[in-house]
């Protein structure tokens, strides 16, 4: 029998989901921080069916910068125009928290006396004012080899305008080198710190990442998924493995997009934080800003935290709240929910495995919205949530407004990425995933003015299923173009080339901005005459006004070969009731009231369930608030009716 | 009923929201790419409700500049006033602030950002020669921009006429008269949801909480005083004296033995003083305490009128806003270290450099230069990172040079200039570049002749310096000064590194 196998290595856990004949089987097993490529070797074989196609994505790179992975960062060094070979570690020269004496930088990834100056200069015009010396790289090569480094970034000023010296160092360099990581290739667009940033963290990633995929490329077809949402081949991972920082979360938004058609927030929440995403029409928001191991505050990572990347990333916002996210109070006796987390181990309160300090599911668990009993036949002990949430103050009020500031922090996420976008979200459908999505989403859609609410088959799993849903997607990109049509003709036949004509489409962006301002918007192009008005359009959304006197200017462009995959049948079980398996008391609002309770794989297909009541399936539980009504089918859709 | 923590953190998102607005649409790259700016929501009677982590300096002085601007000016709805007067605003002539009431007399929403050049005779408005207000820049007494919606042409016209980069400017102010916008669209959601009375109520809480919760943090540290003084280098050396006093019911900073005013643009209008006295003190207390009007009711400041840092108008304040608020932070943490565990000194300046020129249009550019942090009780000093009373980022090279006509030839951590110690303090900066057309170059900083100081036994910060090379010829320059560049000539700057905190260890042989 045939297999597809979605992977998904986490720090804790690496995630298995098989695809044999539409049915879903789920493998997890610890993760081998060291060899995690055993791990998967040893499952794969032990399946039993004929495994056609892996898709893999992993946070192996982002834990390894952080220095979570008992992994030893490759010797890295970073060759910068003679002047500038700390502009790496001085940053944008800010401190990532205001009041906060004793913060630190981020560790150095590459130190000081690794880092080189050349004799070379380009100028904001593109001009060569000093041309690299071959004797120069050479001679600093052979002292970098001495030194044991194994991986090289070069990054000069303005190679982003003229990438000719970066070429020709990296010819010197690739005698001695195996890993020789350019910033006119990895990252071509201006602020040299960030470019720099993003060509250092591909270079430490390299090795890494090569010598992990390489082990696992005697399977047929392997394919990792990216941070910007789609797959890529082991050569092109290996060769910008800066693409794979994000390359989890990606999938969730993929998997909505593909699934439900039209403008949907894509909306995530797990155990310890939740991510929003837009989809509109298929598409998803692409962002460029990110930091790598950054510290998160208030869905937005906090400048100067983490290590900038510039790559397309599906654009997500994310906070810490999750089921395991706890609740306190603090020394002045205002309630806190977060950034804490229980994790999954020891979890929850009422996991009873140890946990001492009640957290948000705990709250979901006495108000009744989660039932005693969960996905996979875990009990869970009330009384012990009880007790915790009622150090706090009264039970009912603690978990009533616990859960509704954990709402507020997540709603604030989804206007991240839409109101601050030009977006209204009441334009959207909510789609609820994650192991707690489901429980929160509707009083998420009230906040937040949503009519519609979808919660996919396997809620629980729906992130890792997106794997096996996304496009093959390949990228690349042009700063300060010349001529917009040819140039995008130009990235388009590149990237045609280098798949060797495997290419069902191309999607074209362009980040614009008035001539002056700093910051771009990026828009899709379909044709290159349309751009200013697309362009105008999208910054009287976002910030209410034009400036029809100004000439625009297209800083970069940016081409995605998209290669379809055919969409896997996923079978749902469905049953023939109609009827509640039980009632329950449960607080949904105000009120305590007696709850009608489903089970949903009882349920017979177009079943319409009217709140308040409570639909609960193997990997989640969906609340239905009062004044709604739940259409029951492979998925559940939400609606005020 | 919902509870007051939910309304409050509701507010938080707001202002942080109006923040993002601002820096996004915005013309300048001293906002969109220093960020510069700062937004809060504040209540009818002028007291800060909430406001986003951005510029110390202009945070502290919401607290006191709103307030002196409703006496002078009454907004109704639709309206929105702008007001550059430091007398007024609390900080100086560059920071341009604009605010617009909320419905319902609710309060206001009011933005702050540094415009890089608000008119006067220097580039960026920053004149080390000047001796009032008059010779700084163009002072906007607080007036209405935008009247019932309408924007009041006659200020733009006069804006137009008197700032030197004016479709920048009026860029970002049409980016802040935006922010305000978004501000006062989301506190409307907010009421139609939770009630006025309920987001009152939770206003009034949640400045409640924050004076409660720095209370208890009080209750923790040493109660007494402690007295110490620092300098300024200008025309001589210029005394700012400070004795801090801890009780239970707060903090008092008594300014008595400060120097009187001066005749140059360092005295530090008293908004100023506030926002340094409460930065401290916000920064040690360690925790995380919503920055509003409960916090700064703990906070108490005593600034004798006439002095250094309290002036009285019309005397020049340019620099006192971007230097002296970093000597009072430092004399603050001094006198505290007397009474408890503090770093030792940061760089101490914000090494401002202006400058501008004519290439067709007129040309101004802005920055400022981190430097070292002093070592802390128990770790090193931080290199190459502001200090204090500021957090605004550099412009990238890759962007000013396109820009302006600039060739900047290093930008490095300037090494061994920390101070020694059992914790070292952290490094400067070294910063340099040529101009590439003739270029009236200012130079705003200070510590070059007393270095950062070190504590409990720990050595200096290596003093600033700046250089300029002319035709083969280096000339070592004051503190502050105004010069014409030459198309060639090349600036070095280097910035002061932190001190160091006890005494090093002695290292034995063998």
């Amino acid at each position: 029998m045939e297999c597809r196998v979605a992977i998904d290595v986490g720090g804790t856990f690496t995630d298995f989901i098989v695809l044999v004949n539409g049915e879903i089987v789920t493998v997890k097993t610890l993760t081998n921080p060291t060899r995690p490529s055993q791990v998967i070797k040893d499952v794969l074989s032990s399946l039993g069916c004929e495994v056609t196609e892996v898709v893999h994505a992993t946070t192996l790179a982002t834990n390894a910068l952080l220095g979570q992975e008992k992994l030893d960062l490759p010797r890295t060094a970073l060759l910068t125009t003679r002047g500038f070979r700390d502009v790496i570690e001085i940053g944008r020269q800010n401190r990532p928290r205001l009041y906060d004496l004793n913060f630190e930088k981020p560790r150095q990834l590459v130190p000081r006396e690794l880092r080189v100056e050349v004799q070379e200069r380009v100028n904001a015009q593109g001009n060569i004012l000093g041309k690299v010396e071959e004797s120069e790289i050479e001679e600093i090569a052979q002292n970098l080899r001495e030194k044991g480094v194994e991986s090289v970034a070069v990054s000069y000023l303005h190679s982003y305008l003229n990438p000719t010296n970066e070429i020709r160092t990296g010819e010197v360099l690739s005698r001695h080198f195996r890993f020789v990581s350019l910033s006119s290739e990895v990252a071509p667009e201006p602020r040299e710190y960030e470019r720099t940033s993003t060509t250092v963290v591909n270079a430490v990633l390299m090795p890494l990442i090569s010598s992990y995929l390489q082990e696992l490329n005697f399977l047929p077809s392997f394919l990792v998924m990216s941070s910007s949402g789609g797959l890529v081949d082991v050569e092109e991972a290996s060769r910008k493995p800066v693409q794979l920082v994000e390359s989890g979360p990606a999938a969730g938004v993929i998997a909505s997009a593909s699934l439900f058609p039209g403008n949907v927030i894509s909306f995530d929440m797990g155990g310890t934080t939740a991510k929003a995403g837009v989809v509109i029409d298929g598409n998803f928001e692409i962002t460029t800003e990110y930091e790598v191991g950054g510290e998160v505050h208030h869905g937005r990572v906090v400048k100067g935290s983490g290590y900038p990347v510039r790559f397309p990333f599906v654009d997500l916002a994310e906070v810490s709240a999750g089921g395991g996210t706890v609740i306190w109070r603090d020394d002045a006796g205002a309630l806190r929910v977060g950034p804490l987390s229980a994790g999954a181990d020891p979890g929850p309160m009422c996991y009873g495995r140890g946990g001492d300090k009640p957290t948000v599911t705990d709250a979901n668990l006495v108000l009744g919205r989660v039932g005693e009993v969960i996905g996979g036949g875990m009990r869970l002990k009330p009384e012990l949530a009880r007790e915790g949430l009622s150090r706090l103050g009264g039970l009912e009020d603690v978990s009533r407004d616990a859960l509704a500031l954990v709402n507020l922090e997540m709603a604030r996420a989804i206007r991240l990425v839409t109101v601050e976008r030009g977006l209204d979200p009441s334009n959207f459908s909510l789609v609820a995933f994650g192991g707690a999505g489901p429980q929160h989403a509707v009083y998420l859609a009230e906040e937040l003015g949503i009519s519609k609410v979808l919660i996919p088959p396997y809620p629980g799993l729906f992130s890792a299923l997106g794997l096996l849903l996304a496009d093959w997607r390949f990228e690349a990109r042009k700063s300060f173009p010349r001529d917009l049509e040819a140039e995008f003709v130009k990235l388009e036949r590149e990237l045609y080339d280098r798949l060797k004509g495997k290419v069902d489409h191309f999607l074209r962006y362009a980040d614009v901005r008035y001539q002056g301002q700093g910051w771009e918007l990026t828009v899709p192009v379909n044709d290159v005459n349309e751009i200013r008005r697309i362009f105008e359009e999208k910054h009287l959304s976002t910030y209410g006004f034009v400036m029809s006197d100004r000439e625009i200017e297209v800083v970069s462009i940016r081409v995605f070969a998209v290669r379809r995959r055919p969409l896997p049948q996923l079978s749902v079980v469905s049953g023939q009731g109609d009827t509640p398996v039980t009632r329950r008391k449960a607080l949904l609002e105000d009120e305590w009231g007696e709850v009608d309770v489903y089970v949903k794989e009882k349920l017979r297909r177009g079943v319409r369930v009217r709140g308040p009541a409570i639909i609960e399936e193997f990997s989640s539980t969906t609340v239905v608030k009062d004044g709604w009504e739940a259409l029951v089918d492979e998925s559940i859709t939400l609606v005020r009716p | 009923m919902t509870s007051w923590e939910i309304v409050s953190r509701a507010l938080e998102f707001v202002a942080e929201e109006m923040g993002v607005m601002l820096k996004r649409s915005a013309m300048s790259p001293n906002i969109r790419e220093r960020m510069d700016h700062s937004c809060a929501i504040v209540n009818e009677r002028g007291e800060v409700v909430v406001q986003a982590e951005h510029i110390p300096v202009h945070l502290g002085s919401f607290s006191v500049g709103v307030k002196n601007l409703l006496q002078q000016v009454e907004l109704e709805e639709g309206d929105m006033a702008i007001v550059n007067d430091p007398y007024v605003s609390g900080t100086h002539l560059n920071d341009v602030m604009v605010i617009a009431p909320l419905p319902g007399g609710l309060g206001y929403v009011v933005n702050k950002a540094h415009h890089v050049d608000v008119g006067g005779p220097m580039p960026g408005s920053l004149n080390p020669s000047a001796s009032t207000l008059y010779e700084e820049g163009f002072v906007i007494p607080p007036l209405k921009l935008v009247r019932k919606g309408k924007l009041n042409e006659d200020v733009v016209k006069m804006i137009r006429e008197n700032f030197k980069v004016p479709d920048t400017s009026l860029g970002d102010l049409n980016a802040q008269i935006s922010a305000n916008l978004v501000g006062i669209a989301r506190v409307k959601q907010l009421v139609e949801k939770y009630g006025v009375t309920q987001v009152v109520e939770a206003w009034t809480t949640s400045m409640e909480y924050a004076r409660r919760l720095t209370l208890t943090e009080l209750a923790r540290w040493p109660k007494g005083a402690g007295e110490d003084e620092d300098y300024l280098e200008l025309d001589r050396l210029t005394r700012i004296r400070v004795r801090v006093e801890v009780s239970d019911q707060g903090v008092l900073a008594d300014f008595t033995g400060t120097d009187p005013q001066v005749e140059s643009p360092f005295n530090a209008v008293y908004g100023v003083t506030f926002s340094a006295v409460s930065f401290v003190i916000r920064s040690l207390l360690g925790k995380d305490v919503p920055t509003n009007e409960g916090f700064y009711s703990v906070v108490r400041v005593k600034a004798p009128v006439g002095t250094l840092v309290n002036p009285t108008k019309p005397s020049a304040v340019g620099g006192g806003n971007v230097e002296t608020s970093q000597r009072i932070a430092d004399v603050t943490f001094k006198a505290l270290s007397h009474l408890m565990p503090v770093p030792a000194a940061g760089s101490g300046t914000m090494m401002n450099i202006m400058m501008g020129g004519l290439r067709g249009r007129y040309w101004a550019y802005y920055e400022t230069v981190g430097g070292g942090t002093g070592a802390r009780p128990d770790r090193d000093g931080v290199s190459a990172v502001q200090v204090n009373m500021t957090n605004t980022l550099n412009t990238p090279i890759e962007i000013a040079e396109r820009q302006y006509p600039l060739l900047f030839t290093a930008y490095r951590v300037r090494e061994g200039s920390g101070g020694r110690g059992r914790f070292k303090g952290g490094d400067g900066i070294i910063r340099a570049f040529k101009v590439l057309d003739r270029t009236r170059l200012s130079v705003m900083a200070e510590r070059f002749l007393i270095p950062p100081w070190g504590l409990l036994g720990g050595g200096n910060g290596k003093p600033g310096r700046v250089m300029i090379m002319s035709g083969g010829v280096r000339r070592e320059m004051p503190s502050k000064f105004s010069t014409v560049l030459e198309p060639g000539d090349e600036v070095v700057i280097e910035t002061p590194g932190g001190g160091g905190l006890g005494k090093e260890e002695e290292t034995s042989e063998g």
